[in-house]
């Protein structure tokens, strides 16, 4: 008995040893490439971290770095923990003085902040990640490399298979479909102005996996905004609509369920305008996937009519 | 005793006026330098973190040569300090001085109590370059350089050029044609920036935040960039002080007295161009003050362009110091655009010295 307590006693004297030196399986120090192209030395398992963007925080907490959260932004809301943590910055202002007191040792921006932000932080010697994702294949790319960072590829890599699974299942039944069989899909962003997304955006190859035709496919940029005459003349089968903003509000739904000149589209007339957590396609983080299941239910509820 | 003012546009018909005496006007440069001074260190040891004066004046101090102090504090506190607030502040006094002397000397240049910094499109054409550096793909980011101010630097030059082309007849600056050119093409150049916001997509956030000016994110290398212009500018304009005063008689008068009326324009416009423009490219327009400081001055202590024009300097460097205090820590983390914290803060004072000093004046 006296021995086998030993035994678990040095086992256990050797794993904390390991993980106290960061010798964690996953982790290896090195130089990693964010998505703006930038080179980063990583010596040691990061241990506070800061989240620039409300997407950065939702993959952070999905690979249960939660408590090595320090801060995060204003409009971080997701998971509820996050709501907590103390705050550096809104939307794309942050506040350096806090982020500098806070002492973090990596902190997680997106292209946003590449003008000002990343080069003030990195004059005073913090270590800065951008994550950019155009895609959702890049959105999965960034999971892995957060894990990579962090040591924590083994959830990093569990978490991608998860959700790799569960778009392979909508995607094998809609890869195949020809166009005539894709509806024409109008997602709203906004309806002051009238905004949608264009072939750039995430959220336009979302509906093209969810078997569906973006209206506004030839838009360049991301976020065009669309007059309601090209709406009407597209005459879109389904439309989806953002709503919530972080505020819950759903003016952009009632929008397109209501507004009067829409009245004769096909969407309207079959009832298919459906709302949408505006968070969910918009957020680069695993939430992606919820949104393009909700996509292909909206979009083909005949091929998925369990999800 | 009162002195008699050289003609201006607010003493003509008065009866003489009674300023300070000039002892009075060279205690109050000095009362502003002292001010000055303290209004940095106070807003430097004021922020979103807070950190007990007492260790902000240990580090503050600990950086003048010859002195010596034990450090006794964490090392963030100290970037905090010495490379977070401290450039901001330098560099809110640099811009608040340049815009309210370059709003001085168009003010006495055009003898037009409406003029400021912008009036001549290089607002305009600093947003079009910067909006254009915002845009740009990432490589361009990473030179070492900030490319947005540089750009925006370069267009607030082109414009005043072009304007500058536009306006000239014969060998003459006409006020008239300079000003109409300026706002033309300001209007022209606004309508492109308006333009290319729309179609900017997520950038459009950080676009408008800088076109509303912000003094956030400064770092030292921008305040040794934009330092030597504004030295420069300001030595140009203040040597220039005699003979704006006498400019404010109209420019055939001006002539006759013996003032190169021409070359003085061209002296006085370059100067206060660059330092606006130097102002501009790294902090977006600020607004309101380089139209409000020189009145509040010319309110308070005459209109001599001798005091008017570094008492200019030195309110507004005081003034643009004192409201960026304020935009980073009334809501922070979150901050509130400058210019709307010196239209709301200036417009008031500016509406209290005008109801007190009009009888005096009118």
């Amino acid at each position: 008995m006296k021995l086998k307590s030993l035994g678990v006693i040095i086992i256990l004297a050797v794993l904390s040893l390991s993980i106290v030196t960061g010798c964690q399986p996953g982790f290896q120090p090195g130089t990693f490439t964010d998505d703006l192209g930038r080179e980063i030395s990583i010596d040691g398992i990061p241990q506070r971290i800061i989240s620039l963007a409300p997407g950065n925080t939702e993959i952070l907490f999905d690979l249960g770095l939660g408590d090595r959260v320090v801060g995060v932004t204003e409009f971080c809301n997701y998971p509820e923990a996050a709501i907590a943590k103390p705050k550096v910055g809104g939307f794309s202002t942050v506040d350096v003085e806090r982020v500098v007191a806070l002492e973090p040792d990596l902190i997680l921006a997106t292209s946003i902040h590449e003008a000002k932000v990343i080069p003030t932080l990195e004059n005073v010697g913090l270590t800065v990640v951008a994550l950019a994702p155009e895609t959702l294949d890049g959105v999965l790319d960034n999971i892995i490399l957060v894990g990579k960072i962090t040591g924590r590829s083994q959830e990093a890599s569990r978490l991608v298979a998860g959700l790799e699974e569960r778009i392979k299942a909508i995607t094998d039944k809609t890869e195949s479909l020809p166009e005539s069989q894709r509806p024409r899909v109008f997602y709203v962003l906004w309806h002051e102005p009238l905004m949608t997304v264009g072939s750039e955006a995430r959220i336009h190859g979302l509906i093209v996996k969810a078997g569906g035709t973006n209206i506004a496919q030839d838009l360049t940029g991301d976020y065009p905004t669309i007059s309601l005459e090209a709406v009407i003349l597209a005459n879109p089968q389904v439309i989806i609509a953002g709503s919530g903003h972080g505020s819950g509000e759903d003016s952009t739904f009632q929008f397109a369920k209501t507004e009067p000149i829409l009245e004769d589209i096909d969407a309207r007339r079959h009832d298919r305008v459906y709302e949408m957590d505006a968070d969910l396609p918009s957020r680069p983080g695993s939430r992606i996937v919820d949104a393009l299941e909700f996509f292909a239910r909206f979009i083909h509820p005949e091929l998925f009519p369990q999800i | 005793m009162s002195r008699h003012q050289p003609g201006s546009a607010f003493t003509n018909q008065a009866p003489p006026v009674h300023f300070p005496h000039w002892r009075g006007r060279v205690y109050a440069i000095l009362g502003l330098l002292v001010a000055l001074g303290v209004a940095m260190i106070f807003t430097t040891a004021v922020g979103s973190v807070q950190i007990p004066f007492s260790t902000t004046w240990q580090i503050l101090l600990s950086k003048l040569p010859l002195v010596q102090v034990t450090p006794t504090w964490p090392g963030t506190l100290e970037t905090i300090i010495l490379e977070i607030r401290l450039p901001r502040v330098v560099l809110a006094g640099l811009v608040g001085g340049a815009l309210s002397l370059a709003g001085a000397t168009y003010q006495g240049l055009f003898r037009n109590p409406l003029a400021d910094p912008y009036l001549i499109g290089v607002a305009q054409g600093a947003a079009l370059g910067a909006v254009v550096g915002f845009l740009l793909p990432s490589p361009w980011h990473n030179m070492g350089f900030g490319i947005i101010p540089l750009l925006a630097f370069v267009g607030a030059l082109i414009s005043t050029a072009i304007v500058y082309t536009l306006a000239r007849v014969g060998k003459t600056l006409p006020v008239t044609t300079l000003i109409l050119a300026g706002v033309a093409l300001g209007a022209l150049l606004g309508s492109v920036v308006s333009y290319l916001i729309i179609s900017s997509g997520e950038k459009m956030h950080g676009i408008i935040f800088w076109l509303m000016g912000s003094f956030s994110l400064s770092q030292w290398s921008e305040v040794k960039v934009v330092l030597p212009y504004v030295v420069v500018g300001v030595v140009v304009i203040l040597l220039y002080a005699r003979p704006l005063n006498v400019m404010q008689l109209d420019e055939e008068q001006a002539q006759q007295l013996g003032i190169n009326v021409e070359r003085l324009k061209l002296i006085l416009l370059a100067a206060a161009t660059l330092i606006t423009a130097a102002a501009v490219s790294f902090v977006g327009t600020i607004g309101f003050v380089g139209i409000i400081i020189p009145h509040a001055v010319r309110l308070i202590w005459g209109p001599d362009h001798r005091f008017l024009l570094p008492l200019s300097v030195l309110s507004g460097a005081i003034f643009l110091i004192l409201a960026d205090v304020i935009a980073r820590t009334v809501l922070a983390p979150m901050e509130i655009p400058i210019g709307v914290i010196t239209a709301l803060v200036g417009a008031p004072f500016f509406l209290y010295l005008l109801r007190r000093r009009r009888r005096i004046i009118f």
